[in-house]
């Protein structure tokens, strides 16, 4: 299982005051705070979290097939980039660039591509021709529909596929990660 | 106060957020924050703290996790005013 997120740093900047009052421990839990804290820049340091939470909240649902639920604060971020809800955990991999922040959380034995893009109308074609190359089938018999809980399902010929894919959309960054 | 009072209280908090206008239009209970109405993820903490300035009321997590619809929404802040 695989999930991805990415925070348009400057967009985040208009869109969210992270200093207003309740706003950091309705998210982090304390342990997250102490780290926010003592960060050189804490704004980061939230937006990492951020990220690593919502891109694990993704594998996750997708792995039990959960509802959509609001409760980033149940995702512990653990030191050595790892999260942890209940009791499973999912590796995450942050990259951490001047204007995004972008992380993809994966269980321990997926393997996975990803693409990020910078100020592009549609991410779908993008992603139809690399998976087309991947798995070497022709991009017009590809589509990817979401399904009632909003995840992304690749078809191939009209049947759906076990191909694993999450998208995410932040400002002017886009991008995808695909199974392997 | 009534559900319409409360529905209008909730469109009016929600509106600064909101991406897709039309969707805001047409709110119906059905609504959904994240797929309707296009609200990002990390604002529905502001929408969940605004509602618990505008009602005085405390949303504590378990609350918090429902909160992705407009019906979902009244119902907790229906319980959390009744329990006030």
């Amino acid at each position: 299982m695989i999930g991805n997120d990415i925070v348009d740093l400057r967009l985040s900047r208009k869109e969210s005051n992270w200093k207003r009052k309740g706003w950091i421990e309705k998210i982090f839990t304390t342990i997250e705070q102490h780290y926010i804290f003592e960060a050189d820049r804490p704004e980061i340091q939230i937006w990492k979290f951020w990220s690593m939470k919502e891109a694990a909240y993704k594998a996750h649902q997708r792995r039990f097939e959960h509802p959509p639920k609001y409760n980033p604060i149940d995702f512990n971020c653990i030191l050595g980039g790892k999260v942890a809800i209940d009791q499973y955990i999912y590796k995450v991999f942050t990259k951490i660039a001047d204007n995004y922040i972008y992380s993809i959380a994966k269980e321990s034995t997926t393997n996975y591509t990803s693409q990020i893009f910078n100020d592009i109308p549609k991410i779908q074609p993008f992603l139809l021709q690399k998976i087309a190359e991947k798995y070497d089938i022709d991009s017009s018999v590809l589509t990817i529909k979401k399904n009632d809980n909003q995840i992304p399902i690749v078809y191939i010929n009209q049947r759906p596929s076990n191909i694993l894919l999450s998208i995410t959309h932040h400002g002017q960054y886009s991008a995808f990660v695909v199974s392997n | 106060m009534n559900k319409e009072e409360l529905l209008s209280k909730l469109k009016t908090i929600i509106a600064p957020y909101v991406q897709n206008q039309e969707a805001l239009k047409n709110l119906t209970e059905n609504t959904d924050f994240i797929k309707d109405l296009e609200i990002n993820s990390a604002n529905l903490v502001d929408v969940i703290l605004d509602v618990e300035d505008e009602f005085d009321i405390e949303i504590d997590n378990e609350a918090m996790e429902k909160m992705l619809t407009v019906k979902a929404s009244i119902e907790v802040i229906e319980n959390k005013l009744a329990i006030k």
